[in-house]
C-alpha cells in the first residue's frame, strides 16, 4: 500500500492543469510578461541603458507626441504600412483568383507556380533587404539600374532619394509578403460552395458579376482577417528596413521599431525609448481587438 | 451547325483564357524569382566582373571560388551553423513546454482556459521589439547577455503563443473517446498524452516543427538586441557583417551575395521539400485563427 503513494501523487499530480501549464507559463511569465510590464513602468521613468539612478517622471509622454520625429516615424509607419497592405491585398487577391481558376481548369505546373511565389516568404526578411539592397544599387553592380538607364537615359535613385526609398522599402516587403495573402485568399476561395457559381452561369450572370456579387460576399471575413493580420506584421516590420535603407535617407524609411530601437540602443535613452515602445505595444493591442472581435464576427455568422 | 460554333467558341476563349493564366503565372514567377537569381549570379562573379561596365547578367564563368573563400576564409560557416543550433534548441524547448499546455487547453476544463488562450493570441501579436528592450537589461545583470542560453530561452518563448494554438487545434480534432478508452485500462493522463494523442497529431507537430524552425531560422531582432561577439551570431544577423564597409569599398559584393543565397539555402531547400505540407498547415489554420 505504502509503496503506492507516490505513484497516486503523481497521477493525482496529473489531474491538475497547473501541472500541464507549469512549463510554458514559467517561459511566458519569465520572459514575456515580466519583460512587458517592465517595459511600461520604464516608460515613466528617466533611465538611462547604461543604468545609475533614475526617477519616475511623465516627461517621456509628453515629449513623445511634441517630438517631430516621433510623429514622423508614425506616418512613415502608415504609409510603410497601409502601401503594404494594398499592393499585397490587390496582388495576392489575381494571384489566388488566378490559382484557383487555374487549379479548376486542371492547368498543369500550378505547385511549381505555387512554389516559386512562396519561395520569398520563407526568406528571412534582413536578407530580402540585403538582396533588394544589391539588386537596385546605382553602382556598377545593380543590374536592375543598368537595364533602366539602357532604356530610358536615366537611373532611378531607389534608395538614395527619401520618398523613393520608402516606396521601394513597400515593393521589398510586398515581394516578401504577398504569397502569404495569396495563400490565404486562396484557403478563402476553396469554401465558396461551387453551386452558388453553377447557380448564378445558369441565371446567365457573367464573369466579373458572379465575381462582385458571389466572391467578393463570401470571401469578406476572409480579407478582413488577411488584412488584420497584414497591417500587424507591416507595423512591426523591422529587419528589411535594418537591411534595405537602415531607416534612411534622412530617416525618410525609420518605422516606429526602428525609432524604438535607435533611441534605447544608439542613445541610450532607455526611458524615452520605452514610451515609443509602449506607444507600439498600443497600435499591436488596438489591431487585435480588431482581429479578436472580426474572429467573433465570423464565428456568429457561422 | 449553330451547336458545333458554340462548341469551337467555347473552347477558343477557354484556350485563350488558359494562355492568359499561363501568361499572368509565367509574369509572377519571373518577378518573384528574379531577385533571387540575380543575387546568385552576382555571387558568381569575381571582382573585376563586379566593376565592369557594362554590367553583364551572368558570370563570365560559373566558378564557386566565392562560396569556398566565404566558407573558410570567413566567420560564414561558424554562423550557419550558429543558426541551426539555435533553431534546433528552439524546436525541441518549444514543443517540449507547448505540448502538454495544448493538451490541458484542449483536454481540460478550468477557470480563466479562454482568457489565458486569448493573452496567447495577443502576444502572437506583440513586436518582440517591445520585451528586448528590458531583457537586454535583466541578460545584463544575470550573465546571460551575450550568450546562446539566453537567446534560445526568447526564441522558445516567443513561438510558444502559436505553436500551442497550432497544437490544440490538432489535438482537438482527436475524438476524447480514444483518451476514455485508455484512461478505463488504466493509463494516466501523461500515458494518454505520449502514447494516444501525440502519435495521432503527428501532422501538426511536424507542422509546429516546420513553422518553429523558419520562424526561428528568419530571428532577427532577438539576436539583434541580445547578441554581440561575431563567434556567436546567427547567419540572419551575420550576413550584416558582408556589407562593404567604408575601406575596403564595393569589392566584397560577391561576398555579401554568397553570404545572402547561403542563409537562404536551407530554409528555401526545406521549403520546396515539405512546400505541399506547409501550404496545407497554412491554409487550415490561417482562416481559423
Amino acid at each position: 500500500m505504502r509503496q503506492n503513494r507516490p505513484a497516486l501523487l503523481w497521477a493525482r499530480l496529473q489531474e491538475s492543469p497547473f501541472f500541464w501549464l507549469m512549463p510554458a507559463a514559467a517561459f511566458l511569465l519569465v520572459f514575456y510578461t515580466y519583460p512587458l510590464l517592465d517595459v511600461i513602468r520604464l516608460s515613466f521613468t528617466d533611465a538611462k541603458l547604461i543604468g545609475g539612478d533614475y526617477a519616475y517622471t511623465l516627461r517621456s509622454y509628453s515629449r513623445l507626441f511634441r517630438d517631430p520625429a516621433t510623429l514622423r516615424s508614425l506616418q512613415v509607419t502608415l504609409i510603410f504600412a497601409i502601401g503594404s497592405v494594398v499592393l499585397k491585398l490587390t496582388l495576392g487577391m489575381l494571384l489566388a483568383l488566378g490559382l484557383d481558376a487555374a487549379v479548376k481548369r486542371g492547368l498543369k505546373g500550378m505547385v511549381a507556380v505555387r512554389t516559386s511565389i512562396l519561395a520569398a516568404w520563407v526568406i528571412p526578411g534582413v536578407i530580402v533587404g540585403v538582396i533588394w539592397k544589391l539588386l537596385l544599387s546605382t553602382s556598377s553592380y545593380g543590374m536592375l539600374n543598368y537595364w533602366i538607364e539602357s532604356a530610358y537615359g536615366t537611373s532611378i535613385p531607389f534608395l538614395s532619394e527619401p520618398q523613393m526609398a520608402l516606396m521601394t522599402a513597400i515593393l521589398a516587403n510586398v515581394w516578401r509578403g504577398v504569397a502569404f495573402t495569396m495563400i490565404i485568399l486562396y484557403a478563402g476561395l476553396q469554401k465558396i460552395p461551387a453551386e452558388l457559381y453553377e447557380a448564378a452561369v445558369i441565371d446567365g450572370a457573367g464573369a466579373f458579376a458572379r465575381f462582385r456579387h458571389i466572391t467578393v460576399p463570401m470571401l469578406v471575413p476572409v480579407i478582413f482577417i488577411a488584412l488584420v493580420l497584414m497591417t500587424i506584421s507591416g507595423v512591426n516590420t523591422f529587419d528589411l528596413i535594418v537591411a534595405l535603407t537602415g531607416g534612411g535617407p534622412a530617416r525618410s524609411t525609420e518605422v516606429i521599431a526602428l525609432s524604438v530601437y535607435q533611441q534605447v540602443f544608439k542613445f541610450m535613452n532607455l526611458g524615452r525609448g520605452s514610451a515609443v515602445a509602449v506607444l507600439l505595444l498600443a497600435i499591436n493591442l488596438g489591431m487585435t481587438l480588431i482581429y479578436l472581435f472580426l474572429l467573433r464576427l465570423n464565428r456568429d455568422r457561422n | 451547325m449553330t451547336e458545333a460554333t458554340t462548341y469551337v467558341g467555347r473552347r477558343s476563349t477557354r484556350l485563350a483564357g488558359n494562355f492568359g493564366l499561363y501568361a499572368g503565372f509565367a509574369v509572377a514567377v519571373a518577378l518573384s524569382l528574379f531577385p533571387i537569381v540575380a543575387v546568385l549570379m552576382l555571387s558568381m562573379k569575381q571582382r573585376h566582373e563586379v566593376f565592369a561596365w557594362p554590367p553583364a547578367f551572368l558570370p563570365e564563368a560559373f566558378n564557386l571560388s566565392t562560396y569556398v573563400y566565404v566558407l573558410t576564409q570567413t566567420p560564414l560557416s561558424r554562423m550557419l551553423w550558429n543558426s541551426f543550433y539555435l533553431t534546433a534548441w528552439t524546436v525541441v524547448g518549444c514543443l517540449l513546454v507547448s505540448a502538454p499546455a495544448a493538451y490541458a487547453f484542449s483536454r481540460m476544463r478550468f477557470p480563466g482556459h479562454r482568457t489565458i488562450l486569448l493573452i496567447l493570441l495577443v502576444y502572437q501579436m506583440i513586436s518582440s521589439l517591445v520585451i528586448a528592450i528590458p531583457l537586454y537589461r535583466y541578460f545584463e545583470m544575470l550573465g546571460l547577455l551575450d550568450s546562446h542560453l539566453g537567446v534560445i530561452l526568447v526564441y522558445i518563448t516567443v513561438e510558444i503563443p502559436f505553436t500551442v494554438w497550432l497544437l490544440k487545434g490538432f489535438f482537438d480534432a482527436i475524438p476524447v473517446s480514444l483518451d476514455e478508452a485508455a484512461r478505463i485500462d488504466g493509463a494516466s493522463r501523461l500515458q494518454v498524452l505520449r502514447l494516444v494523442i501525440l502519435p495521432l497529431a503527428k501532422p501538426g507537430l511536424a507542422a509546429a516543427m516546420i513553422f518553429n524552425v523558419i520562424s526561428a531560422w528568419s530571428q532577427f531582432i532577438v539576436p539583434f538586441i541580445l547578441l554581440q561577439r561575431t563567434e556567436l551570431l546567427p547567419i540572419s544577423i551575420g550576413v550584416l557583417n558582408f556589407a562593404p564597409g567604408q575601406t575596403e569599398g564595393e569589392v566584397t559584393i560577391p561576398y555579401l551575395a554568397a553570404a545572402s543565397i547561403m542563409a537562404m539555402l536551407p530554409a528555401i531547400i526545406m521549403f520546396i521539400i515539405l512546400q505541399r505540407f506547409i501550404v496545407q498547415a497554412l491554409t487550415g489554420g490561417a482562416v481559423k485563427g
